[in-house]
């Protein structure tokens, strides 16, 4: 019985392998039609070749462009300032107020290149969890009641998109053929992809966009890696009832994507 | 290539385009958010340069509903509703008295928040009175 139930499995494994060799033998014959367009252009592809071509003449002094894939951990804090919020709403100051740097992350990828063999620049991408700390600039108190309050409350987390464009400076410190550190300083532009409370909304303080400057200390390690510090001062790229001031440090590592895949 | 520029500028305008998104009903929203479902104990009461403490004692008290009915300490009941207008924001209270007759009393909101009321009883002669309200 033992035996007879071990051949029928034996035969059953013996059909699935079969079945599946015979699959990928169907999969690797093309059809009449796809031997026909394999001899002809694609025409998508032939448009990716031309933009990629016109993009190489555009940006021909940008060369050695590497891409790296990044994670950084980032601590925010924010200024508020609500004076300009007219809505009759308070808040506690004790319970929204939160004077510290919270802890966030972010990821993406960056473009590393020289431009003209002279100026050596870096574009990067990322999506960025901001966890930030709340400092209102602003208390205010409705005598007889002894409490202070603001009138607005900052969301604090939220989720955005970035782009940035850095101009790295090569410093003259220790062998710099083996380790580069780096000065960095740039424009960032984030905007906020995350659904903003109705309390941010009020009186047309919720700006999604910001619009950062960015100073920072890169080191690269023999081109394996490179160990980063940023420093991001933000502001709200439009006028705002409540214009918000937000600092970030960001301390991460990129690796070039080439040895990662 | 012209199509790809126009896109992006699209895009751009698209993105910029939709930075705000508050609506007519995100500060009555917020202020029906905190106003709900809460005994809200008269504290003070200041008319003038009158001020009177019920701080401490067993005082008069409102609650307002989800469903936008309202009822007080003193056993009257009726509707309510938080309306904006121009950049006031008020209460109007629909209510009825013991004796079954229909009353409208509108509050000028002076500050509204999770555990602070602040309202002005609006009159048409003398002086306002204002109400400050705790929750406990």
């Amino acid at each position: 019985m033992r035996a007879t139930r071990s051949f029928s499995n034996k035969c059953l494994l013996l059909f699935s392998i079969l079945s599946i060799a015979a699959s990928s033998l169907t999969a690797q014959t093309l059809t009449k039609k796809q031997q026909d367009s394999a001899y002809l252009l694609n025409p998508s592809q032939e448009r990716i070749r031309k933009i990629k071509k016109s993009l190489a003449k555009k940006f021909v002094n940008f060369v050695g462009n590497d891409v790296s894939l990044f994670g950084a951990l980032a601590l925010s804090k924010q200024n508020i300032n609500d004076n300009g919020v007219t809505a009759p709403i308070n808040y506690v100051y004790n319970t929204v107020n939160n004077n510290t740097f919270n802890t966030g992350y972010s990821g993406g990828f960056r473009i590393d290149g020289i431009y003209k063999e002279k100026h050596r620049y870096a574009f990067s991408f990322a999506i960025n969890r901001i966890s930030v700390g709340n400092n209102y600039k602003n208390k205010y108190s409705l005598s007889p009641f002894i409490e202070d309050f603001t009138h607005f409350k900052a969301d604090n987390n939220f989720t955005t998109l970035s782009i940035a464009a850095h101009y790295k400076k090569l410093l003259p410190v220790n062998a710099m053929n083996k380790y580069k550190f780096y000065a960095v300083f740039g424009p960032s532009f984030d905007y906020k992809i995350s659904r903003i409370s109705n309390e941010q909304l009020i009186n047309g303080a919720g700006n999604r966009a910001i619009i950062n400057g960015d100073l920072g200390a890169e080191f690269d390690n023999k081109g394996y890696y490179i160990l980063y510090a940023h420093y991001k001062l933000g502001a709200n790229l439009f006028q705002s009832t409540v214009p918000v001031q937000l600092n970030r440090f960001e301390i991460g590592m990129s690796i070039k994507a080439k040895d990662l895949f | 290539m012209k199509k790809l520029y126009i896109l992006l500028l699209a895009a751009i305008a698209f993105t910029f385009g939709s930075c705000n998104k508050e609506t007519a009903t995100t500060q009555t929203d917020v202020m029906n958010r905190m106003l709900t479902n809460k005994n809200w104990y008269l504290d003070y009461s200041i008319t003038g340069t009158s001020t009177k403490s019920y701080v401490g004692q067993s005082t008069y008290f409102v609650t307002y509903l989800k469903d936008g009915t309202t009822k007080d300490s003193d056993g009257l009941t009726g509707t309510y509703s938080v309306e904006v207008i121009g950049d006031q924001s008020q209460i109007h209270v629909q209510l009825k008295t013991a004796n079954g007759n229909p009353l409208e009393v509108i509050y000028n909101i002076i500050s509204v928040g999770g555990s602070n009321l602040v309202l002005s009883k609006v009159v048409t002669t003398g002086t306002p009175t204002q109400l400050y309200f705790t929750s406990k």
